[in-house]
């Protein structure tokens, strides 16, 4: 007993300067933070070309512009952390935008269509998270097969047209909080929940521990299938809130209109160190994960780079991002 | 023994020498040296962690012996290859299963080897004909063209058996080969065994069931803690199952660890008529406070799945578990564990840890109410956790280190801590020492001891006896999913252990 106490009292004493040099070299090699690195040397380096970059105007339509992205990407965070995943957020995205913009049409309130298109995302979640969690079938066939079931739904209402929304929800795109546009302003609403409920509610530990270890997490008497399908649930009204922004920003909407949000928030997440083998993510990291897409983006568009070429740098990003954090691991 | 003996006038085929191999604080071979006839049948036996598998592992080239030479057919190695070992003619039928579940009897016969027609195409027609030919010849009735996951557990080894044997190897190792066989089946087996040593084939035999061992055996090797204890000869002397069992047991005094007795309360936890997935026969057992009770058995005897089922990992057939009169829910770990249960699994890795979390979550994360009040607080979890870290001695460079980068005995620390966080009334402990280094060991034994002390209980299932024997108060014996014996005080030896496992008489 006196030696392991003896061992222990060694321990406390090099503990403060092992541990500060333990989380700094842990920040220093987390993903966020190279992240974070790329995204300011891209500002030091654009201006160069383009000294419009760095206006104001330009960096809050930068943020305006990913919001949405932004948001969906929460989504990804949620399921990928706790081991699960959704290809058919851009089909719940699209099927509430045709759902309120339908609504709008009948001459509903806008307030009344929102409500009832959070709804209908929300059960669309549910609907996927009752799928996974019983069939135990892998997450990303089952959501591959809902989002052609929302994308049909959604073609159905809008029956191929643009549907026109009046400009009933300019108001909502159009206003500020302290000067900050509203979809900037959800968006940094729902990253601060998202925290809140990842890092300090039991909830949150569940779904990192579902995510790392399945059957650990089953024989730490966490109920899996419940956690799933609340996570999931959780996701569509995610989506659902998503696509109000999206339609706050649009004048009508069509059946597709949130086709390439999916994809778009998987890649923001993985790039910003979100691991698809699960238990493994940071709310920051997605949210810097898009943000450098959207800068990329916006270099592009401001430097004259044709939309055709983006598709092939953003590509690049994501391989980039997902070697570069896989080599890490090798080397361990 | 007839042909086996005539066998033996020739060159051996297997010729090892005073291999030694080590693991991490654990000498699992010293000096062993172990030889094999053509024709002949040369059996391994010895307790679990004896050093059968290591030493057969060394033989078909999956460990790398760290002294010693292999003579093979006359060659000359230091260590084989997995590829090596089958260019020689050793072939290892392990327990795991070798075959592909999605294919057919006939598709998994000639897996690698396939039967092509005259074009030089597969042709299953012909994949067939001769699966059923072969199939007959050993009077085995399989539907060729069923699916290997459509069969039963024991066809399925008998599948893997022929197919081994007609690989047509010089040295075939069987690793128990009859856990999932009835009688009529070990029969069976045992007959294709003799035919197949009069062909020539030499062939290891390891098996728990001694009762199988002193019919067939030619020549019978014990092993104990990694050494060899005797090498009988059935020919020159009668080799009985008392001799065997006597053999694989017995240590010096410096293997036992001595913790003080306690004493025993009233009963906290009753078990009654519990049938396990898979087993014939039911379990009734009752714990009481203070008290820590061994599950002993051999592998593969049913030990682990009693546990798992009392807790609610897996689903029961039937029976009814009850804790301080209060009877808990099947299949549900949430309501067991809020019960007073906790369930240690053999394997922490795949089972235990969430291995790409930090130290800290992966010990509160089942007393989260600790300090959610209702949104967790981060400053009281790292005072309770902090304490249970400093109590079990936990080596960890701080808090937020991910468990996966800890020792083996520190990450089992972790799992142990998890529990003691909840604050549970009952441990069920599976092989709660296996990988862990001696000095851990010993501090393990002593949290345990302390924990029992607090009108507490802890069940442990553990193929250590110098464990079962030290710690229990108790011993349950496990055989083919039902209790064989019960032992108490001074009836907990490792030879009545061992006796009730393996089925020898005293």
């Amino acid at each position: 007993m006196r030696s392991s106490s003896r061992a222990n009292g060694e321990v406390d004493r090099s503990t403060g300067t092992a541990l500060r040099l333990l989380k700094a070299k842990r920040l220093f090699k987390s993903q966020p933070f190279i992240i974070l690195l790329v995204i300011i040397f891209l500002s030091i380096v654009i201006p160069f070309f383009n000294p419009v970059f760095l206006t104001f105007r330009n960096f809050q339509m930068v943020l305006q512009q990913s919001s949405v992205t932004g948001i969906a990407s929460l989504c990804m965070v949620l399921l990928m952390i706790s081991g699960g995943l959704d290809f058919s957020i851009g089909s719940i995205i699209s099927l509430t935008c045709v759902i309120v913009a339908k609504l709008v049409e009948r001459e509903m309130s806008a307030a009344a269509a929102v409500l009832i298109g959070l709804t209908v995302a929300t059960a669309c979640g549910a609907v996927n998270g009752l799928i996974i969690a019983k069939s135990k079938c892998p997450p990303i066939i089952i959501t591959l097969g809902m989002l052609y079931v929302y994308y049909g739904i959604a073609l159905n209402i809008a029956q191929g047209r643009f549907l026109n929304l009046f400009g009933k929800f300019e108001v909502l795109g159009s206003s500020a909080v302290l000067f900050i546009p509203f979809p900037i302003v959800v968006w940094i609403v729902m990253v601060l929940l998202m925290i809140v409920v990842l890092r300090y509610t039991k909830f949150g530990r569940r779904l990192f521990a579902m995510g790392s270890n399945e059957e650990a997490a089953f024989l730490a008497g966490i109920t899996i299938d419940l956690n799933k399908i609340i996570a999931y649930t959780l996701n569509g009204l995610i989506a659902g809130i998503a696509a109000v922004v999206l339609i706050s920003r649009l004048g009508s909407v069509i059946a597709n209109v949130g086709a390439d949000y999916a994809l778009r928030a998987l890649s923001a997440a993985v790039i910003g160190g979100v691991s698809f083998e699960g238990g493994r993510g940071t709310v920051i990291g997605a949210v810097l994960g898009v943000v450098l897409l959207g800068i990329v983006y916006n270099a592009m568009n401001i430097l004259g780079i044709t939309a055709y070429f983006q598709n092939i740098v953003l590509g690049i990003i994501v391989v980039s991002a997902v070697v570069f954090s896989n080599l890490g691991k090798v080397k361990r | 023994m007839g042909i086996g003996a005539v066998g033996s006038t020739k060159h051996k085929v297997v010729d090892i020498r005073h291999i030694v191999k080590r693991f991490p604080g654990i000498l699992a071979l010293s000096d062993v040296s172990f030889d094999l006839y053509p024709g002949e049948l040369h059996c391994i036996v010895g307790e679990n962690g004896a050093g059968k598998s290591t030493l057969i592992k060394i033989l078909s080239g999956a460990l790398v012996p760290d002294d010693g030479e292999l003579i093979i057919g006359g060659q000359r190695y230091g260590y084989l290859t997995p590829y090596s070992a089958q260019s020689l003619g050793i072939n290892a039928i392990y327990q795991e299963n070798i075959l592909a579940p999605d294919l057919t009897v006939a598709e998994n016969m000639f897996l690698g080897r396939e039967k092509c027609s005259r074009f030089g195409f597969f042709s299953y027609r012909e994949s067939l004909r001769c699966a059923k030919e072969i199939l007959a010849s050993y009077d085995v009735t399989l539907e060729v063209d069923q699916l290997v996951a459509e069969l039963q557990p024991a066809e399925r080894q008998l599948l893997k058996i022929i197919k081994a044997i007609e690989s047509k190897p010089k040295i075939l190792i069987m690793d128990e080969p009859t856990t999932t066989f009835d009688i009529e089946r070990i029969e069976k087996l045992l007959k294709i065994i003799e035919n197949v040593k009069k062909t020539g084939m030499g062939i290891v035999y390891i098996s728990h069931h001694l009762e199988e061992i002193v019919r067939i055996a030619d020549r019978v090797t014990v092993l104990k803690d990694g050494r060899i204890v005797a090498c009988h000869d059935s020919v020159e002397e009668e080799v009985t199952m008392d001799l065997l069992s006597n053999e694989m047991v017995g240590r010096p005094i410096d293997k036992f660890y001595f913790i003080g007795k306690r004493p025993i309360g009233k009963v906290i936890l009753e078990i009654s008529k519990l049938h396990v997935v898979g087993s014939s026969n039911t379990v009734d057992l009752d714990l009481r406070e203070g008290e820590i009770l061994g599950v002993a058995g051999m592998v593969g005897s049913g030990r682990s799945e009693i546990i798992r089922a009392i807790f609610g990992a897996d689903r029961r057939v039937a029976g009814r578990v009850v804790i301080r009169g209060r009877q808990i829910p099947a299949n549900k770990p949430g309501a067991s564990i809020k019960s007073g249960l906790g369930l240690l699994t053999e394997d922490r890795k795949t089972s235990g840890l969430f291995l790409n979390r930090t130290v800290r979550e992966n010990i509160s994360i089942v007393g989260l109410k600790r300090f959610a009040r209702p949104l967790l607080s981060s400053r009281q979890e790292k005072r309770l956790v902090g304490s249970f870290i400093q109590r079990l001695d936990i080596k960890t460079p701080s808090f937020d280190q991910e468990v996966g980068y800890l020792s083996g005995g520190n990450q089992q620390k972790v799992v142990l801590a998890k529990w003691l966080f909840r604050d549970v009334d009952i441990l069920l402990f599976d092989e709660p020492t296996v990988g862990i280094d001696v000095n851990t060991k010993t501090e393990i034994y002593k949290l345990m001891s302390e924990f029992v002390s607090k009108r507490k209980a802890i069940i442990i299932v553990s193929s250590e006896m110098p464990e079962l024997v030290s710690l229990c108060d108790r011993v349950v014996v496990i055989k083919k999913g039902g209790i064989s014996a019960v032992l108490a005080g001074a009836q907990i030896t490792e030879q009545n252990i061992l006796f009730n496992s393996v089925g020898g008489r005293r």
